[in-house]
C-alpha cells in the first residue's frame, strides 16, 4: 500500500490557512520595516490572530477544543504559515507541538486538569520546552561512535524541599518561546536521573530575559531562563519517559515540524522568484524563457519537493509509531534526515531564488535576502548539520550509546 | 616562472596589512551594523586611506600617482577586502576609472579632471550604467534590438548635451565627485552603437543622487541611484567619440580586465578573513572534544584552505598577465570561480561557528553576506556565458 493523498481535512486546513496567510499575513510580513533581519519585532497581532484560528491549539483532540491534528497536518500548516511570515509560524509551532505531546501524550489526568483549561481558553497561552544548558559541549564530536559518554549533562537541579515541593535552580539558554510562554517544560536534573518538570512562568524565582535579534539569529521568539529557589508542586513532575522523548540525545521532538517551516521559507522565495522571471524581460523576453533562468528554477523545485518528501515520510513515522514507510529495517532516522535534506535544499533554495533577481535579490526592503538570511539560521543552528549527519551514521549502524 | 614578490611590491602589501589591521578592521563591525545604508559609510577612513596613497594609486608618477602594477593592485585590494570587502572596493572603484582615464580620456580632460582628483582626499569615482530596464541586457545586449539596455537619454544642443533619465544600484553613487556614465545618445539603434561615455560631475545642474540602496552586505559601499533633469553637460566632457563608447577597440576581447580582477583578489582577501577565524577558533574551542582533533573540522580547515590558496595562485596569474599585456580570458574566469570560492568557503566558515555550539558569530555572518554580493556582479549566468562567449570564440588570443 502506497498512499501520498492528503486527507479532506488536512487539506481544508491547508486552504484555511492558506487563505489567511495571503490575506492578513503576506501584507504584513513583507513591509520593508519586517524584512530587516537585525532588529524586527515579532508581530505578536498575527500570532493571536493565528491563534483565535486555532493553529495554537491544533495538535489537542477535537474534545479537548483542538482540531485533532497529526505531526503531518501540523508540518502542513507550519509550512504555509512561513511561507507568509517564519517568526509567526514558528512560534504557534512550537506551542502547537509542545501542546500536544505535553497534554495528549505525558501529563496525567491530574496534571491535565490543572493545566489544559486556562491552555484553551487563553489565546496568548504559549508553551516552551527548557532544555539546553548554558555553557554546556553539546556536541557528539569525538564520541562518535565510541563507548564513551552519552552526555546529557543537566546542571539544572530539581530538588525536594521539606514542604515536598520541587525547588528548581539553574540557567538554560536560547529557549524558544521563553518570551512568551505561560508554562515552561523544564529539563532538570534530580537524585533520580533525569525529569521533565512543569513550571508556570509566574513562578518566583523563573527570570525570562529575551536573546537581543542582534544579526536575528533565531526564528521566532527565543529567551535565556532563569531559576533561583523557584518552587513548584511536587506533582508538577511528569512521567519518566518525558526526558527522554523530549529532551535526550536521540531526541526527534518537534524536528519534523521546525523543517517544515523552513520549507515554508523556501517556497515563499521560489514563488517570488517564479513571478518575477514571469514579468522581467531581458534579453527580449521574459526571463523564464532563458534556459539559464529556466534551469534555475527547476532546480529550486526540485529541491523543495527533495526537502517536502523528507519531512513528510519524517511525520509520517511519528504519526505511525513503530512503522516505517518502505519496511526498512533497522528503522531509519527520518526525522534527522529531514533536516540535513531540507537544511541544505531550502539554503540552495533560496540562493538561486533571489539570483533570478539580480541586485534586488540582496536589497534589505526585498524580501528574498530575508528568506536566504532565515535559511541559513536553520543550516547553522545547534551544533548544526555535521552533528546530525553523525547521529545518522550511529543509527545506520544500529549503534547506539551506552 | 617565478612567485615572489619584489620590494615595491612587498612594501606595498605591508603598507596595506598595516592600514587594514590597525585602521579598517576596528570599524568593520561597527560601520556593517548601521542600519541606514547612507549612514554606514565614513569619509574618515578613505581620508586615512588617501593620504597612504590607496585612492590614488594607480595614476601614473607622471600625473602624481604611485603607477603600481597590477600585481600590486591584486595584493593591496586583497589586503585591504581581508578586513573590510566593502571598503577595500571603495578605494579600487576609484582605481578602475582612474585606468580608464589613462587609457581613453583627452589631455584637457585629464588635466580637468586629474589635478582635482589628486588633490582632495574625499574626490571619489563612480561609473553609472545600469537602470530599471537595463540589468543584464547592458552587459549582454540581445542582437539588434533597440528597447533592449540603458535609456537615460542625451541630446546633443551645440556645445552641450542635455540628459534625462535614471540610473540604479550607481557605484560611490551617493559619494562620488564625478561619475563616467553610459548614456543614449541614439535610440535608433542597438546601445551597441549609440551609446556615449560621459563624465559628470557631481555638481551638474539638474543632476543629483536619489535613493541609497539598502544591501544586505557589502554595507559600507554606496550604491546610489542617480537623476538627471535636463542635467547640462559640456561636450567637452564626452569620452571618445560620439556613439562610440561601446565599440570594441582593435586588441579589444571583451570584458573588463580590470574590474574581474578586482573582484577575484577582493573576494580573495575575504577568504583569507574566513580562514584565519576559522582557524583560530578551531585552534582554541572545545566542543565535544576539542575542535582541532575532530576529522571533519580538520577536512573543512583543509578544504577551506584549499580553496582560498587555489584562488590566489589565479588571481596573481591574472594580475600577472595583466602586467604583461597578454589577452585571455582568464580574469573573467577568475572572477566567476571566486563567485564559487568566497560562498563555499565563508559558508565552511558559518560550519565552523556550528562546531563551536556558540550563537552565530557577527564576523563571519557578514562575510557570508558580503560574498552573496558577487552572485549578481561575477558570477550570475551572464557574467559566465559572457566569459564562456570568449572561451568559445574563434578570435586568437595570446594565451600561455
Amino acid at each position: 500500500m502506497y498512499d501520498l493523498r492528503l486527507s479532506e481535512e488536512q487539506i481544508a486546513i491547508r486552504d484555511m490557512v492558506r487563505d489567511f496567510v495571503a490575506q492578513d499575513v503576506f501584507p504584513i510580513a513583507t513591509k520593508p520595516e519586517r524584512l530587516e533581519p537585525f532588529d524586527t519585532p515579532l508581530a505578536i497581532d498575527l500570532v493571536d490572530a493565528a491563534s483565535e484560528l486555532g493553529l495554537r491549539t491544533l495538535a489537542l483532540p477535537e474534545d479537548a477544543g483542538g482540531a485533532g491534528a497529526d505531526t503531518l497536518t501540523c508540518c502542513i500548516v507550519a509550512e504555509e504559515l512561513a511561507a507568509g511570515d517564519v517568526d509567526v509560524a514558528s512560534v504557534l509551532a512550537r506551542t502547537a507541538a509542545l501542546g500536544g505531546v505535553l497534554f495528549n501524550q505525558l501529563m496525567n489526568d491530574e496534571q491535565r486538569g490543572r493545566f489544559l483549561p486556562a491552555f484553551v481558553e487563553d489565546s496568548r497561552y504559549h508553551l516552551a520546552l527548557a532544555d539546553r544548558e548554558a555553557g554546556m559541549e553539546t556536541a557528539l564530536g569525538v564520541d562518535y561512535h565510541r563507548d564513551t559518554g552519552n552526555r546529557v549533562d543537566v546542571a539544572t537541579t530539581a530538588r525536594r524541599n521539606d514542604r515536598g515541593e520541587w525547588v528548581v535552580n539553574g540557567e538554560k539558554t536560547r529557549v524558544a518561546n521563553a518570551p512568551l510562554a505561560k508554562l515552561f517544560a523544564v529539563l532538570v536534573a534530580t537524585d533520580a536521573g533525569n525529569g521533565i518538570l512543569l513550571v508556570p512562568a509566574d513562578a518566583p524565582g523563573l527570570t525570562v530575559t529575551e536573546v537581543p535579534r542582534d544579526g536575528g539569529w533565531y526564528v521566532g521568539s527565543c529567551g535565556d531562563v532563569s531559576f533561583k529557589d523557584c518552587a513548584v508542586p511536587a506533582d508538577n513532575m511528569l512521567g519518566p519517559e518525558a526526558a527522554d522523548l523530549l529532551a535526550g540525545p536521540g531526541s526527534d521532538f518537534g524536528l519534523p515540524e521546525a523543517q517544515a517551516i523552513n520549507l515554508g521559507v523556501g517556497r515563499a522565495a521560489f514563488e517570488a522568484a517564479m513571478e518575477y522571471a514571469g514579468v522581467r524581460v531581458q534579453g527580449g523576453r521574459p526571463i523564464v524563457e532563458h534556459q539559464a533562468i529556466g534551469a534555475k528554477l527547476a532546480e529550486v523545485l526540485i529541491n523543495l519537493e527533495t526537502a517536502r518528501n523528507a519531512i513528510w515520510q519524517a511525520a509520517w513515522t511519528v504519526d505511525n509509531p513503530g512503522a516505517e514507510p518502505t519496511g526498512n529495517f533497522p528503522p531509519l532516522p527520518r526525522a534527522k534526515i529531514s533536516q540535513v535534506v531540507t537544511a541544505e535544499r531550502i539554503y540552495r533554495a533560496t540562493k538561486d531564488s533571489a539570483e533570478c533577481f539580480g541586485a534586488m535579490g540582496v536589497m534589505r526592503d526585498m524580501p528574498l535576502q530575508k528568506y536566504i538570511h532565515v535559511s541559513r539560521v536553520f543550516l547553522h543552528t545547534g551544533d548544526g548539520n555535521a552533528d546530525t549527519k553523525l547521529r545518522i551514521a550511529e543509527a545506520a549502524t544500529g549503534f547506539s550509546h551506552p | 616562472m617565478d612567485f615572489s614578490l619584489n620590494q615595491e611590491q612587498r612594501a606595498w602589501q605591508e603598507k596595506a596589512r598595516k592600514f587594514a589591521a590597525e585602521e579598517i578592521a576596528p570599524l568593520s563591525l561597527e560601520r556593517d551594523a548601521i542600519l541606514d545604508p547612507f549612514d554606514a559609510f565614513d569619509w574618515e577612513i578613505i581620508k586615512k586611506g588617501s593620504k597612504l596613497g590607496f585612492r590614488t594609486a594607480v595614476i601614473s608618477r607622471e600625473q602624481g600617482g604611485h603607477d603600481i602594477d597590477f600585481v600590486t593592485q591584486a595584493i593591496v585590494m586583497t589586503e585591504l577586502a581581508k578586513a573590510d570587502s566593502a571598503i577595500s572596493k571603495t578605494f579600487s572603484q576609484c582605481w578602475k576609472w582612474s585606468h580608464l582615464i589613462a587609457a581613453v580620456c583627452n589631455d584637457d580632460q585629464k588635466e580637468r579632471f586629474l589635478e582635482p582628483f589628486l588633490a582632495d582626499d574625499t574626490f571619489v569615482l563612480g561609473f553609472g550604467a545600469t537602470e530599471p530596464n537595463g540589468g543584464s541586457d547592458n552587459r549582454m545586449p540581445p542582437p539588434g534590438d533597440i528597447r533592449a539596455g540603458h535609456r537615460l537619454a542625451g541630446r546633443v544642443e551645440g556645445d552641450t548635451m542635455v540628459l534625462n533619465g535614471d540610473k540604479v544600484f550607481i557605484a560611490n553613487g551617493s559619494i562620488a565627485k564625478l561619475f563616467f556614465v553610459y548614456v543614449r545618445t541614439d535610440p535608433t539603434v542597438p546601445i551597441g552603437q549609440g551609446t556615449t561615455l560621459m563624465m559628470v560631475p557631481r555638481d551638474t545642474p539638474g543632476f543629483r543622487h536619489g535613493k541609497v540602496f539598502n544591501k544586505s552586505g557589502w554595507r559600507f559601499y554606496q550604491n546610489a541611484e542617480l537623476i538627471f533633469e535636463n542635467a547640462r553637460l559640456p561636450m567637452a566632457n564626452m569620452v571618445g567619440e560620439l556613439n562610440g563608447a561601446l565599440r570594441r577597440r582593435e586588441g579589444e576581447i571583451g570584458g573588463d580586465l580590470f574590474g574581474d580582477l578586482e573582484l577575484a583578489a577582493n573576494g580573495l582577501g575575504i577568504c583569507d578573513a574566513a580562514c584565519d577565524k576559522a582557524i583560530a577558533l578551531v585552534r582554541a574551542r572545545k566542543n565535544g572534544g576539542a575542535l582541532k582533533d575532530q576529522q571533519l573540522i580538520q577536512l573543512k580547515i583543509g578544504r577551506m584552505k584549499m580553496l582560498t590558496e587555489a584562488l590566489r595562485s589565479y588571481v596573481m596569474r591574472v594580475a600577472w598577465e595583466h602586467d604583461e599585456h597578454i589577452l585571455s580570458t582568464n580574469a573573467g574566469l577568475a572572477m566567476n570561480l571566486a563567485t564559487d570560492i568566497i560562498q563555499e568557503v565563508t559558508e565552511i566558515g558559518m560550519e565552523i561557528f556550528d562546531h563551536a555550539g556558540t550563537p552565530m558569530d557577527r564576523g563571519i555572518d557578514k562575510l557570508v553576506r558580503d560574498t552573496f554580493i558577487w552572485s549578481h556582479l561575477a558570477g550570475d549566468s551572464v557574467q559566465r556565458m559572457k566569459v564562456a562567449r570568449r572561451v568559445l570564440s574563434e578570435e586568437k588570443f595570446n594565451l600561455i
